[in-house]
Parts: structure tokens; sequence; C-alpha cells
């Protein structure tokens, strides 16, 4: 495999959903562990198949609950799908959600650091980046303050600009563009391109057509943990609008 | 492979399986190439543990030295212990008592309380609770400054012994580790481990030698004297905590089959440690 490759094969992922809500011992030994017996399967993914080349850039859309973040998550390597494989190669930038390793105590400085440890970063490794990084983020002094008292687009800014800046192979965004000002977002937005040029993989969420379509060529529609449709990005948009105007089946559930 | 994995056919599965076990293959190295991060996240640790106040690590040496005060007031006047330089006693098991409990009770609630880091991003989650333990590792060694301090003031005399003690303080992190990580993919599952645990090491203390010493135990013929007596064979602390008290009271090195047993304790709760948090690991996330 090549570093930016991700292969999805018929991948399944499946909570359980225990009728019986146990978190203590003494319930688990009360019932005799019945409600591991007794726990239902829901399937917030299944039989997904997904190719993706290096450099390639693809919109994941879909309704609220579809399983967008799920295939993220599976993705990104914090879920293991229950059912079929999942690999992603290469290093992967997992802006599930920018700033996801932030420590509201500590200064933006000290955050800078330990998300590119998050991330397997040394220390030397991050000085290198550590201007490059402020500069992008525009923090000028605030950079030694607690990010708990930064604003909401100073957070994202901040987020965004490790993100960009961890050299990945894939590159994974959950609609972290609807932050920032307008200004700011086309920066995200150029930086996203060059990346592109540049070959690393993009795996895009988005409930926004302009930008979907700016971004990637091509799109994946989730519809309740299935794959209805993986193609060009406005036909992509088509068959999501049908599907939204159709019947929603309710959620799958399965004993 | 890349034609097999564009259709859904179920036996399309195992072509990508062995690049998936290759990703997934060695998690020590895994946890190795994090290291950087489990020493940021024990500088995190003590940044924010110490943040706004005055005294800050001080904090770290006083608090045994207080603890310690209490302690000796309590056996030296009000119950009359036997012990010259008492104080000196006590500090040399408390200590490594006091680093293990606070890392497993403070490293078994370590992976719920960076559940939000778990969900995000995919790391090796055993650099939470080891990061628990190095913090705790870093308190150890500074207590070891107020304990110095009282060894001289008390004309306890230093021997080359006392070079052992970083021997001991790497026996013992072992031990630490393994531990917690058993307790804290337990605790992501159970949450009542934690309470246990609490009461659990309430009986531990003084079912250790830690108040007290296998020398001073006298001789009963009653049953649950016996009984008593097998658990302290049993109790790995029994081997742990001479590694420092050695060294520091009785101014000698531990003998070797203590050092042996230790080490074999150590070994074994890293090794089982390891084993079990890294194969429940991919689990957690369901249970958080």
């Amino acid at each position: 495999m090549r570093d930016g490759q991700i292969i999805l094969q018929d991948v399944g992922v499946g909570y359980r959903i225990y009728r019986e809500k146990v978190s203590t011992l003494k319930e688990a030994v009360a019932n005799r562990f019945r409600h591991l017996r007794t726990a239902e399967k829901f399937w917030a993914l299944r039989h997904v198949s997904l190719q993706i080349a290096p450099g390639e850039a693809i919109a994941l859309v879909g309704h609220n609950g579809s399983g967008k973040s799920t295939l993220l998550k599976t993705i990104a390597g914090v879920l293991e799908p229950s059912e079929g494989a999942a690999v992603a190669q290469g290093r992967i930038s997992p802006m599930i959600e920018l700033g996801a390793g932030f420590d509201a105590e500590l200064s933006g400085r000290d955050n800078v650091y330990l998300n590119g440890a998050l991330l397997g970063f040394s220390r030397k490794q991050m000085e290198a980046k550590f201007q490059r990084i402020v500069d992008f983020s525009e923090l000028g002094d605030f950079i030694d303050l607690p990010v708990k008292n930064y604003s909401s687009g100073m957070y994202a800014r901040l987020g965004f600009a490790i993100a960009q800046d961890v050299e990945p192979d894939i590159l994974i965004i959950d609609e972290v563009l609807a932050v920032g000002d307008e200004r700011f977002q086309e920066k995200c937005k150029r930086r996203i391109q060059d990346f592109r040029a540049a070959g690393v993989t993009f795996v895009f969420v988005s409930h926004s057509l302009p930008t979907a379509r700016e971004l990637c060529p091509r799109a994946a529609v989730l519809h309740h943990g299935r794959l209805a449709f993986d193609g060009p990005t406005d036909a992509a948009w088509e068959r999501y609008r049908e599907l939204e105007r159709g019947p929603a089946p309710g959620p799958v559930f399965q004993a | 492979m890349i034609e097999a994995a564009q259709q859904t056919r179920p036996d399309a599965v195992p072509a990508a399986a062995p690049a998936l076990a290759q990703v997934r293959s060695s998690r020590v190295a895994e946890v190795w190439r994090f290291r950087q991060l489990i020493a940021l996240l024990v500088v995190r640790e003590l940044k924010v543990r110490y943040k706004r106040s005055v005294l800050g690590l001080l904090w770290t040496m006083l608090n045994p030295l207080l603890l310690m005060v209490v302690y000796a007031v309590v056996f030296t006047t009000i119950m009359a212990a036997a012990q010259p330089n008492f104080s000196v006693f006590l500090l040399a098991g408390l200590l490594p008592w006091l680093y293990f409990s606070t890392s497993l009770m403070q490293g078994l609630m370590s992976v719920l309380a960076n559940q939000e880091l778990v969900r995000k991003i995919r790391l090796p989650q055993a650099v939470f609770p080891l990061s628990v333990v190095g913090s705790n590792l870093v308190n150890f060694t500074l207590s070891l400054v107020p304990l110095l301090a009282i060894m001289a003031a008390l004309r306890q005399p230093f021997t080359p012994a006392l070079l052992f003690l970083p021997a001991a303080a790497l026996v013992l992190t072992l031990f630490c580790a393994g531990v917690t990580l058993l307790f804290a993919t337990a605790t992501v599952f159970f949450r009542d481990v934690r309470h246990l645990t609490e009461v659990l090491l309430q009986v531990l203390l003084y079912l250790s030698p830690v108040l007290y010493d296998l020398k001073q135990l006298g001789e009963h013929r009653t049953w649950w004297f016996q009984l008593f007596r097998l658990e302290l064979r049993v109790n790995p602390l029994s081997y742990l905590i001479p590694l420092v008290r050695d060294p520091v009271y009785y101014g000698r090195l531990p003998s070797l089959p203590t050092v042996a047993v230790a080490l074999a304790w150590a070994a074994g709760a890293l090794l089982l440690g390891f084993a079990v948090f890294t194969r429940l690991e991919p689990r957690h996330i369901h249970h958080l």
C-alpha cells in the first residue's frame, strides 16, 4: 500500500445497545451478566466499501446520524470496525474536531507541543514548525495565554494551524471550516488546495455543496449507515437531496 | 487487492487483513513512539496540578513531610514505638507506599479522564496511565529530598547503600505501571473498580509492612496469625518496600532474594497489565 491510500472493505461498526443499563459490578453480577446476552446491536455503519487513492479528495455527505462521523473515526483508527477491514496508510491528521487535544489550562504554546506529541511528533520537530504555526494562526502574543481565554475563533485557528503543519498523508476534516471568519476560511481552503496539489488524501465532511464542490470532485453519500452513492460531487448531491425527501426508514436494529 | 476492494463481496475482506495486522503490529513499539507524549503529559500533569499555587512543586516535598510529622507524633508520643529514629523508618516505608497507592488511584481514572482524546485521536491509550505513573515518579523522587534532610537532621548515617535507590525506584515504577494499566482498563468497563480499589488500598496499607517491619512481628500460634504471615509472604509490597527501606533506614542493600522476588513481581505485573490493557483497548471507546 502507498501512503495516503485508504481501503475500506465491507466495513461495519456496531454498537451494543444495552436494553438493561449496567455499569456497576453489582448489577452485572445480580443479573448474572444477562445484559451481555440481551444486548442488541445497532449498526452505525454497515457494508461500506470505499477505495480512496493517494491524493484524492472525497466529500462525505449524509443526514445527521447517517454514519459520517463513525466512518471518519474508523478511517482515523479511533474506532475498530466490528466487521470487515479498514486500512489507512500513512500519517493521518485527524482533525475530527479542531483543537481536540487542547488542554484549557495550558498556554497556546504548550498546546502546540502537546498536540504535536499527540500526533507522534518530537519536541524538536515541533520546534521547527512552531513559528510557522503561530504565523498561520495569526495569534501573535496570545500564543502564551492559556487557551481557555481564547475566543472560539482563536481556538479553531490554532487548531487548524497545527493540523495543516503536521505533514499528513491523509487529512480528515469534519465540518471545521464553518468556524473562523470568512477571511480565515478562505486561507484554510487555499491551504487545503495546496495539500491536494501536493498529493495529500483529503476526506471531508460537509453540509455545504459549494464548499464540497470547490474542494472535492468526488463525494460519497451515506444513508442510515449504508453507502448510498459514490461518484461525482454534483450527482452525489442530487442523490442526497433525493434521499432526504424520501421517507426515512428507522434505524436498523438486529439482535 | 485494489480490484478486490472495490467489490462488496464478503470474500474480499481477508485481502486487507494482512495489511491491517501489520498496522496494528507492535503495541510496544507504538507506545515507545509516543514516549515524548508521555513526557509531555507528565509535565502537563505537574503544571496543571501546581498552577497558581504559590509553593508549586514544593508541595510535593511538603506533603510527605507533613504526613510524616502526623504519623511520627502518633507513633512516637502517643503509641511509643520502640524504633530509634522512627520518623526515618516511617518515611522510608510511606514514600514507596504513597508512590504506589497514588499512582493507582489517579491512574485507574486516566483513560476515562482523557476520553475526549480517546474518542478523537488514534493513539496508544496506555500513554495515559503511564504518564500518571511518570508524574508520581517525579513526586516520589522529589520527596526523597525531605527524607534525606530528615536523615541528616536526625543523624541517621548515610551509607553507600543509598546508591541502590535509583534501582529501587525503577523496580517500583515497573510494578506501579503494570498494576495501574490493569486497573485502568478494568475501570473503563466497571466504574466501581475505583471505589473497590479505594477500600482495598486502605486494608492493604495495614496488610503490608509499611508502618511496621516483618522483623518486628512476634510469633503467635493462632491460625489467623499464620494466615497473616502467609499473606505477607505473598504480598508483593513485602518485597518492594524493603527496596527503599533497607538502604535508607538500615543502611544496607536489600537481600538478593528480596530483590529477585520484587523484580519478578514487577515484571509479571507489567507484562500482565500491558497485555490485558492493549487487548481490551479497542473496546474502551464503546464504554466511555
